[in-house]
Parts: structure tokens; sequence; C-alpha cells
């Protein structure tokens, strides 16, 4: 067992320097790209104010008629009254009322449009793919392959996959990127009577946040802005009175998902260099124990007048 | 000790040295005819599935995006279906020599488990007919977990497995007829010279996609249990499923062995039960640090479901190979058995867990699978089992003694002799007395 072990170890030794050159190489150059998550150049978001908010579910209708969904009828058969986020909804508003009597508040759940979305991180054909431009991230339905595996990765719980029907789609909202183009707001923010949600661009809405901070001191949770930094920064932005968590908005942290939970992953697959160095390894321990063993069989071969089986 | 079996001289004990079909049992029985019928049902259950979607025949919901066809036949199943890669490993590149003896019961349930898994994968995958951005790389989110899997996997199982299992199929033919011969012979050479390449991607890809499969959950976050959820994930998944799989490999064998009534080779399996047993040790030793380092240890003595399953997976873990490392010493093939069950079946729990048993969705959520689920889920095994029985009594897997063979070339001869006059085996007589057969012709 001595030889073959040090003939291992040294093959292995062989190429692991340039290898491990290689790695760290890029490792250095990968480091610095997930500590600053890139900003789109003219990243668009939403601005919610959960204080302001009645909770009139105007956007919610107008969000179906903005994308030409069905109404969700299916609670009642009357009325559209989606219970939550489903494949026709995108958009929804939800009342956090707790038992206790303490403040009690709206909140509208769409997508976050994170900065490093985790759905993205995981999509296996690019099918959910983060605008470089706008930040926007849409669904593409000729590349998806219905794995369902955003609907695990997203931290919002989000998209939303169509369990009838031999055809499913993901449903998620996409800003009303189709109206974006054609110079109209999102329908949201469009019918939206107290601005309690608003649209523009994310440094905007940030300042936007800060200013509303300022002028009502002690009015916010934390006085902060949940997106700014959460998650990596989202391009959906939320201010409210009660804390986020309560909202369904988890205290993630201000590295993003995918950078926190992958990063041994992608170093490990950068540029595909450790994978390759490791087969040229095997390669060249498995030439060496085939030999010894087909010689070994044909040895046996000889001795026993039978076939040998390799 | 570390001498090959072949060079040993022992009468007492028997030898596994040559795969040897398992001949004089009839492929179709009873067993073999449910078995059939369970595919056959399932199949047809699938075709409704494609028509009505996956919501009207599954228990997945918006909460649990992933039932049991992902959770179970592809992330458990497709453990227990390593053995060409765990085995493999052990045989050629830390060459244990008497492990060669099961590597092709290693190949063939490899490949049986991820053709069954892929399958269903590709059942259970809402939009199948996307797959073909699989052809083009550039396409690929090179990042990402889930790509990594299906891409690796389907690779993996349709070039280096599927090549791997064409020895024992080009053998058959050898035997079969004799004007094939040369031809066998050409395709082996040929075969032989792509090897050393075949096989070490035979390793490399099934350590990458067993690794992205725990990987998977990483970007579930919170959502996971804290005892599963770990950077370690990947590396875990990846040590569960080489013990797990040198129990599938090992158990089924020892398991065919009784019920073919062959002889079973303790100094193999004794190699096999050595190296797993220390592979569960050293896991357990991994997967317990872990929890304590990381001071989720606290979580595991609440009185939850999530402390119940831990507490189970841990037990039958570390029992099974207990068991496996004293039946080292007792030789009690039985003990070892058990061992191999009870180990895999730790193996199988550690690996269901982080996407169902320890997984909670927010808001809370209930998963439980319907019958037509299950009824597929059995379905795609029963497939994969009928394979198995079918290949093993039609093409030499099994290991056996040099007797078995002689017995099994004299139960052809004279058992049917039907085939001299037929000249099914006219030329070859399995490779026995080969200048006389060739004189007589």
């Amino acid at each position: 067992m001595a030889i073959t072990r040090r003939a291992l170890i040294s093959n292995v030794a062989k190429v692991g320097v340039p290898a491990a050159l290689a790695v760290t190489v890029g490792t250095d150059a990968l480091h610095a790209e997930t500590e600053s998550v890139p900003i789109p150049s003219i990243a668009v978001g939403l601005l919610y104010d959960a204080s302001i908010c009645i909770g009139c579910k105007a956007c919610v209708a107008a969000c179906a008629e903005a994308n030409d969904t069905a109404p969700d009828i299916r609670g009642d058969g009357l009325h559209q009254a989606p219970s939550d986020l489903n494949d026709v909804t995108r958009n929804i508003i939800k009342l956090y009322k707790p038992d206790d009597g303490s403040p009690s508040s709206f909140v509208k759940r769409q997508c976050m449009q994170c900065l490093d979305p985790a759905c993205a991180a995981g999509c296996p054909f690019q099918a959910l793919h983060k605008d470089p431009e706008t930040g926007i991230v849409t669904w593409t339905e000729n590349k998806c392959i219905g794995c369902r595996y955003c609907t695990i990765t997203c931290p919002y719980h989000i998209p939303r996959f169509q369990w009838q029907g031999y055809n499913p789609r993901v449903t998620k909202c996409e800003l009303c990127s189709q109206r974006l183009e054609k110079g109209l707001q999102p329908g949201c923010t469009s019918v939206c009577p107290t601005g309690a949600v608003i649209f523009g661009p994310r440094t905007v809405l940030l300042a936007e946040a800060k200013q509303r901070i300022k002028n009502n001191p002690g009015r916010y949770y934390q006085e902060r802005v949940y997106g700014e930094y959460d998650n990596g920064g989202t391009q959906a932005l939320y201010l409210s009175r009660v804390p986020f968590a309560k909202l369904g908005l988890p205290e993630l942290g201000p590295e993003s998902v995918p950078a926190r939970t992958l990063r041994w992953q992608r170093r490990l697959y950068q540029y595909f260099a450790l994978p390759a160095v490791l087969y040229v390894g095997l390669v060249q321990v498995i030439r060496k124990s085939l030999a010894g063993h087909e010689q070994e069989a044909h040895q046996r071969e000889k001795e026993t007048g039978l076939r040998a089986q390799l | 000790m570390s001498s090959a079996p072949i060079d040993r001289v022992s009468d007492d004990q028997p030898l596994w040295e040559r795969a040897v079909p398992v001949y004089g049992f009839p492929v179709v029985n009873k067993f073999f005819l449910v078995l059939v019928a369970m595919t056959v049902l399932a199949f047809l259950l699938t075709a409704y599935r494609e028509l009505a979607g996956l919501g009207p025949v599954s228990g997945m919901n918006d909460a649990y995006g992933w039932g049991i066809w992902k959770t179970f036949n592809v992330m458990v199943l497709t453990a227990l279906g390593s053995g060409a890669f765990a085995v493999g490993i052990a045989a050629w590149v830390f060459r244990r020599k008497r492990l060669h003896a099961l590597m092709r019961m290693a190949l063939l349930t490899s490949f049986l488990a991820y053709a069954c898994g892929l399958l269903l994968l590709g059942i259970d995958a809402g939009r199948p007919w996307n797959f073909y951005w699989m052809v083009f790389p550039w396409k690929w989110n090179m990042h990402s977990p889930l790509a990594e899997v299906a891409i690796c996997m389907s690779i993996y199982a349709m070039i280096p497995l599927a090549l791997e299992n064409i020895p024992p199929v080009l053998e058959r033919l050898w035997y079969f007829d004799s004007r094939l011969r040369p031809g066998v012979e050409r395709l082996e050479r040929l075969l032989h010279k792509f090897f050393p390449w075949l096989i070490a991607a035979a390793y490399l890809l099934p350590g990458m996609h067993q690794s992205s499969l725990g990987a998977l959950m990483l970007l579930a976050g919170e959502r996971v249990h804290p005892l599963w959820q770990t950077p370690f994930l990947p590396l875990l998944y990846l040590g569960a499923a080489t013990f797990m799989s040198f129990g599938c490999v090992a158990g089924t064998t020892m398991l065919c062995c009784v019920v073919w009534k062959r002889a079973m080779d303790m100094e193999v399996l004794d190699e096999a039960a050595r190296i797993t047993s220390w592979l569960i040790f050293g896991w357990l030793g991994l997967r317990v640090l872990d929890i304590i380092f990381r001071g989720a240890l606290g979580t595991a003595f609440h009185f939850d479901r999530f402390a119940g399953v831990f507490w189970i997976e841990v037990l039958l873990t570390s029992v099974g190979g207990w068991m496996l490392h004293r039946s080292l010493k007792s030789h009690a093939a039985r003990e070892m058995f058990l061992g191999y069950i009870f180990s895999s079946f730790g193996g199988m729990i550690y690996r269901f867990s982080p996407t169902t048993l320890a997984f909670r969705p927010n808001p809370e959520s209930l998963y439980f699978p319907t019958a037509v689920e299950i009824l597929v889920s059995l379905g795609f095994i029963s497939m994969g089992i009928a394979g198995f029985l079918l290949v093993v009594k039609r093409i030499a897997i099994l290991p056996a003694t040099l007797q078995e063979w002689h017995d099994m070339a004299s139960y052809f001869r004279f058992r049917r002799p039907y085939i001299r006059w037929t000249g099914y085996f006219k030329y070859g007589h399995f490779g026995e007395n080969e200048p006389q057969v060739k004189q007589s012709d």
C-alpha cells in the first residue's frame, strides 16, 4: 500500500500546485466581485410606506388588469379576494393585526427586485434574469424547465408556480415592464390613492424615504428603510411602523443570500479550474491501477482457462 | 494482508473470482409481474400528470414546491445508487483490489438508480420541453447548484456510467456466438483505450453533483432547521452518499447470495464493511462536530419533530456503523447485513430531511404525498428492481466462485440440451475448454 499511496499523493501534488495558484487568483477576483453587488445603472423600484396604506386593495385589482390576468375569485366565486400571492396574483395587500392590541399594519407584497436575487442565482437556465439596466427580474417562458427551485430559494417567498395545466408558468411581479416601455407607471402605483406606494429610480426613492424618516422622527420602525442594505439591497423599499419581520420581511443581514450561502460553491467551480485539475490527477492514478489490474486479470486468464472479466 | 484475493490459496473459504449470471431461475415470476404492473401503472399515471399538471396529482403546494419525486427518488435514491462512485473510487483510486468483485454490481445498481431518478426528474419538471437548453453550455447558469445537478447528472448517467456498464454486455455477446468475437474484441479494445478518461469522469461528476444536491438547500437559508442547515451541507451529502452506496451494493449482493443460494466471500464483504464503518464514523463525527461548533446542539433537545428526526437518524446510522464494525470480528453475515440496512436508513433520513422533514416554510404549511405521487414513486423504483432482476439473470453481474461458473456451464450443457441443436452455445460453452470445443467442430 505504501507505494500506491505515494504514487497517489505525488500525482495529485504534480498537478496540485498550478491548481492552487489558478484557484487562488480566481478567488481573489471573485472576492472583490461579491463584496459589492453591482447596482443597475437605472435601477427602478417601488417605495411602499406601510404607515400611509389604507388597505383599499386598488393596487391588487390594478395589478391584475395591467398584467391581463384573470381575477382570482376562487375564494367565494364572486369577489377578487386571493388569500396570498398565487399563480394569477402578483401583488397583494395583507393585514398584520396582533391580538394584544398593539399597532396593526397593512403590507403590500410583491417581488422585491433584489440587487442580487436568489431566484436568478438558482435558476438553471437563466429563465429568471435580472435586467442589467433597469434591474427588473423577469421570467422567460421558453427557458423555464418548471423545476420550482425559485419557490424554494426566494427568501421572500415571491415566485409562485401554476399547479394546474400542462403548460405551467411561474408568476411574479415584473414591475409591469411592458407598461414602463410605453412610458406608463406600474399598475399598482398608478392607482394608489394615498401615495403609499410610489414608483421611481431607486436613488430618488431612497432619498425620499430618508426624508420621510427625518421629517417624522419616531414614526418608523428602527428609523430605517428596509431594502437599503437588507439581503444585499433591494429595489422595492419599505417603511413601516411595526417590525419588518411581522410583515413577512425577514431580517437577512446586509449580505445577499446567494453571496452568503454559495460562497464556497462559487469558489470551487470558478473557471472550472479545480474540477479540471482533479480530473487530470484521477486519470493518472486510474491509468496506473488499470494497467496493474489488466495484467493480473490476464495472468489469471492463463491459469484458469476462462476469459478475463474486466 | 493487503495482497489481492487471487494470490490466496484456500479451499475452506469461498472466493469471489468471477461474475456469473443467475441461472436456473426464470426471469418472469409472480414478483416480477407485480413489478411490471406497478411500472405500467406509474407510466399511465404519469401520462395523466402531463395533461392535468402537478396540482391535481400531487400534494405539492406553494410552500412545499418539491415533493417526493425530487426529494426521495432523486435526492435519496441516487445516494443509494452512488456505488459506481464510492466503491469505484475505493477499488480504482485507493486500490482496494478485493472490491473489484463488487464493481459490476455497483455499476448496475448505480445506472438503474440514476436512470429511474432522472426519468422521474423529467416528469417532475413542469416544463420539461425546455430541457433542450442543456445542449447550449453558454446558456447554463454556471453558479446554480440546480444547473450543476441537472446537467452533471444527465451527462454522468448517459456517458461515463452507461459506457462503464458496456463490458458485461459485450462479454455476453462474445459468448453468444463466436462469429461476433472479432467485432466484440475490437470494440473492447476501443473502450479500453478510453477507460481511464471514462472512469475518471465517472468519479469526478458524481462527486460534483452529489455534493451540489446538498448545496441546493443552502439557498433556502433559515427555512432549513439549524440541525441541518450548515455550510458543510455539500460535504455531508457527499459523505452520506458514500456509505449509503456501500450499504446498497454490499447489502444487495448479500441479499442476492441468500436468495439465489450463492457462497459469500467474507474477505470482500469484510473489506467493504470495514470501509463503510469508517466512512460512517467519519461522517457522524463531522455531522456532530459541525452542530456543536455552530452552537445548534441545543435545538436537538427541544421536544419537537425536528429533534425526533435528528435522533432517529443519528441512532440508526451509529447503530448501523457499530454493527458493521462488530461484524468484522464476529463474521456474522446477518449482523453485517443489518448494519448496512440500519446505516443506509439513517443516511436516507438524512438526505430526505433538509428538503422535507426539516424544511420549515413560512408561512407554516404541511405536505404529505398523495396516493398518485406515492404510486408513481414506487412504480419507478419497481422499474429499477425489475431491470435489476432481468439483467442479473441474463448477464454476468453477481460475483461468484470459479466453481459456480463451471456449474453454470454444465447446467446449460446437460439441462438444456436444445442449445446443442440450435447451436445457441455451440461455439463458446462459456469459455470452457476452448481448444476442445474448436476441435470438435
